[in-house]
């Protein structure tokens, strides 16, 4: 069965990107516009990878992370964060809180499925 | 990887400009209100969006750009730069330029031209004046072992990994082995040792933690930089320790002391996985000083949160007030369909009815009755759709104005009320240029410099109003200032001159404004007040004209205009008057019918003697549509004829018609091409029976007759034109 992952991004472009990449290399992906929408998606269903950005409304990443983290379903589940490098403190912020991997914005569909395979096997 | 990411791009492309706009409208704001942090907060949040998506589609210029306005408002955000007047004009700017650099990939172009280039390195160069030297941060993690890449391809291409797990590596969801497995797609693992001597005893094990390490002989020929990478996401959770092929023995003996396993083990897990041959560990053994500094890498803290303390907890969950709601995108086209569809059903819905009513059974009836109903609701509902407010358009005028003003060295405010009043989305992109065209005149024309308005007593803050409200199916837009006014004896004058206004005539003061509207009237020397942007008012009226809407102003000498657009909610669907002529129908919009009222077959031959009738004292010219339109007459002249009195601005005629049938809601359609050079119709309908009506348009038609009437008088004759629409063209 195909993997699942949960992208978190207010763009819609991003996420639009970010899936049809993700789906072309054989995963199921749930789609999220913010931290909020996020965590009512997180419905007890096996989510294997989620990716989310830092700046968001409503909910941001950072607290997004904190939240997951409380959820005994999903605490063990690898979460990219997506930051830019100018944001080196909410890359820490975000470390401290539980997402360990990132990736640096802007990037490449190709850097993106690297990082993912670090952490999952489609 | 080959993805089509073309669709994707067009959501960008739609998203970039919404966030530039919001991010205009944020500057504004900011401008007057600097401190207010929630204003930054989203304007960054918009830079970065931008950039960041931008980069996945490698769109460069825009990436580059954007990151300098990035970097420059995450400066804003940290408080480090305050915000002034220079700097919103230099953001203001640059959203400028970012939509500039969003079209030309809109437009596939290839590149900027050489001017907007020319802007951009002076937006550039502006961006860096406020830029400080930061001091570029130290690589957090110290790299364990120097290399020389370039020995990397000699002959041995065998590594050394040790890998020592954390405890928090799972709950960090990070699974040790998804990187053993990633580690091998970058080379083949040729040999690996599990080391478990962190396991403590069984009571004390955590079946949540880790307490794994491994020690890899691995075969790359990657440099040590891609192999280092692997382990990005779990450094924190993992003490990482590489040795090139090219190690010397003394690297091995110092990794030996960093290992947290006693020596002798240490020395066994190096051993085992081959990378150290046994006569090799003899002169580590050697190379190995004596006390071993206490190894602190695996001293991990339980919780990596203690070891950032210090940074600023983030603001827990800054809940912005949800003011970003969530939509829907729908392409503009799949609407248009859905609401022509709708167009249809009505049209078929009404023929049903029709039917049901020659039917005795009243079960039929009351079923297409239901049908109805909710058709009419699915169309309501589907025009609704297309509603937006206008505000989205007014509040983009809060920029011209504030660019207009300063340039002209006016102090004027904008002040925004009625924008949550909804009409169709192809009025409001309809609306702008003729907006922005009556708003810079206010701007220019109308409004005074601070000087003279101080002179004249007034504040020397000038006002500019945009208001919208919902009147009787319409939607009013006015535009208000408070400026000098319209100079009324110089448009008179002006107006005798082009022979607008009959010699000796005094026109209402009404009359006398409005002639700015004619073509060609306004001209820089005649009328100070509205004039001068090349365009003339008769284009801004044309324009209002073709969206079935209408115009007129009223303006006091010295307290200021008053623009008043009237306009229709829809282009889609009017709520028409059915009128019928010998066989043929027509629909004459609601909202120009004034009145209905029986012709006398006394009046009707006087009527056809003079061409006029006395409504209540006054003069009201008919029009006989038979003959007009050359329809023959169904039966005998003895049937009882109606008037219609339509009206447009201040005139006012009579139709006269056979049959008056009562309002019909009229779905349009256009007319096809062949019948573009027809004046006086605004489409077609189809009615209930599958006939088809057309609709008038009133204004064209009124326009028409003065014209005929003008030719009729200089020519001497009698007969009106006839716009030669014949029953047969029509079926």
């Amino acid at each position: 069965m195909a993997k699942t992952i949960l992208v978190v991004d207010d763009s819609s472009s991003v996420r639009q990107v970010v899936g049809i990449a993700l789906k072309a290399a054989g995963y199921d992906i749930i789609e999220a516009s913010d931290g909020r929408d996020a965590l009512s998606k997180l419905t007890g269903q096996k989510v294997h990878l989620m990716i989310s950005d830092v700046n968001m409304p409503n909910m941001d990443g950072i607290t997004f992370v904190k939240e997951v983290k409380k959820l005994p379903a999903y605490k063990f589940t690898p979460i990219i964060m997506l930051t830019t490098e100018s944001q080196d403190s909410k890359k820490l912020e975000g470390q401290a809180a539980g997402a360990k991997a990132w990736i640096v914005k802007p990037f490449q569909p190709a850097q993106m499925m690297a990082a993912v395979s670090k952490l999952i096997m489609p | 990887m080959d993805i089509n990411l073309d669709s994707a791009l067009q959501t960008y492309i739609v998203e970039a400009r919404d966030l530039l706009h919001q991010m205009e409208e944020a500057l504004l704001v900011l401008e007057n209100d600097p401190n207010d942090s929630d204003t930054v907060d989203s304007l960054f949040r918009g830079a970065h969006t931008i950039k960041g998506s931008a980069g996945l589609f490698g769109l460069t210029p825009i990436v580059s750009f954007t990151h300098g306005v990035e970097d420059l408002l995450d400066r804003v955000r940290d408080a480090t730069l305050n915000i002034d007047s220079a700097l919103i004009a230099l953001l203001l700017a640059c959203t400028d330029h970012i939509c500039e650099l969003v079209d030309v990939v809109a437009e596939r172009s290839a590149s900027l031209d050489a001017q907007a280039v020319q802007r951009e390195n002076a937006l550039r160069e502006r961006l860096m004046t406020y830029q400080v030297s930061t001091p570029t941060s130290p690589d957090t993690w110290v790299r364990q072992s120097v290399i020389d890449d370039s020995a990397v391809r000699a002959a041995n291409l065998d590594w050394h990994i040790s890998l020592r797990f954390g405890e928090q590596v799972y709950r960090n969801g990070m699974d040790p082995f998804s990187f053993l497995r990633y580690l091998n797609t970058l080379g083949e693992i040729l040999h690996i040792v599990t080391t478990t001597t962190a396991m403590p005893a069984l009571p004390e094990m955590d079946p949540e933690s880790c307490y794994l390490g491994f020690d890899i002989r691995f075969r790359s020929a990657q440099t040590f930089e891609t192999i280092n990478e692997a382990f990005d996401f779990v450094r924190d959770d993992c003490a990482v320790h590489i040795l090139s092929p090219r190690a010397s023995l003394s690297e091995f003996a110092a990794l030996l002391g960093q290992l947290p396993e006693s020596r002798d083990h240490a020395e066994r897990l190096l051993v085992e996985s081959g990378s150290l041959l046994p006569g090799e560990l003899d002169s580590v053994q050697s190379q190995l000083p004596t006390q071993p500094s206490p190894s602190t890498d695996l001293e991990l803290p339980a919780d990596p949160v203690q070891l950032r303390g210090d940074s600023a907890p983030q603001a827990t969950a800054r809940e912005q007030k949800s003011r970003e709601s969530r939509y829907v995108r729908v392409h503009a086209d799949k609407l248009e369909e859905l609401i022509n569809l709708v167009g249809e059903l009505v049209i078929a819905g009404a023929g049903a009815k029709l039917l049901a009513s020659y039917n005795p059974e009243s079960e039929l009836r009351d079923a297409t009755a239901a049908v109805a109903e909710l058709v009419e609701k699915t169309l309501d509902c589907a025009l609704r759709m297309r509603m937006v407010p206008i505000g989205d358009t007014f509040s983009r005028f809060q920029r011209v104005v504030r660019d207009v003003s300063k340039e002209l060295g006016k102090d004027i405010e904008l002040e925004i009320s009625g924008g949550e009043t909804e009409l169709d989305k192809t009025v409001v992109e309809r609306i702008g240029d003729p907006l922005m065209h009556l708003i810079r005149n206010a701007l220019d024309h109308g409004i005074e410099a601070p000087a003279v308005r101080q002179a004249n007593g007034k504040q020397a803050r000038g006002r500019l109003r945009l208001n919208a409200f919902h009147d009787a199916g319409n939607i009013v837009v006015e535009i208000i200032d408070d400026g000098r006014g319209l100079d009324r004896e110089r448009i008179l004058e002006k107006g005798r001159e082009r022979n607008l206004v009959p010699a000796g005539a005094t026109p209402s003061d009404s009359d006398i404004y409005n002639l700015i509207f004619e073509p060609g009237f306004s001209t820089a020397e005649a009328v100070t007040n509205l004039s001068g942007r090349g365009v003339g008012m008769d284009v801004v009226k044309r324009n209002i004209t073709a969206l079935r809407g209408s115009i007129d102003l009223d303006s006091r000498s010295g307290e200021g205009t008053t623009v008043r657009i009237r306009l229709p909610l829809t282009l889609a669907i009017i709520d028409g008057f059915l009128v019928g002529v010998g066989e043929a129908f027509y629909v004459i919009p609601l909202e120009r019918v004034q009145e209905c009222m029986e012709l006398t077959s006394a009046a009707n031959d006087a009527a056809r003697r003079c061409g006029y009738i006395d409504l209540r004292g006054e003069v009201l010219p008919l029009l006989f549509m038979h003959d007009y339109f050359s329809i023959e007459e169904a039966g005998a002249g003895s049937r009882r004829q109606n008037v219609v009195v339509v009206h447009h601005l201040s005139k006012k005629i009579g139709l006269v018609v056979d049959e008056l049938m009562g309002e019909y809601q009229t779905v349009i359609k256009p007319l096809g091409k062949l019948f573009g050079a027809l004046h006086g119709f605004g489409g077609s309908s189809i009615l209930g029976n599958g006939a088809i009506a057309l609709i008038l348009d009133i204004p064209a038609l009124l326009t028409r007759l003065s014209e005929d009437s003008r030719a009729c008088v200089s020519k001497s004759t009698t007969t009106s034109e006839s716009l030669s629409v014949s029953q047969g063209q029509r079926s």
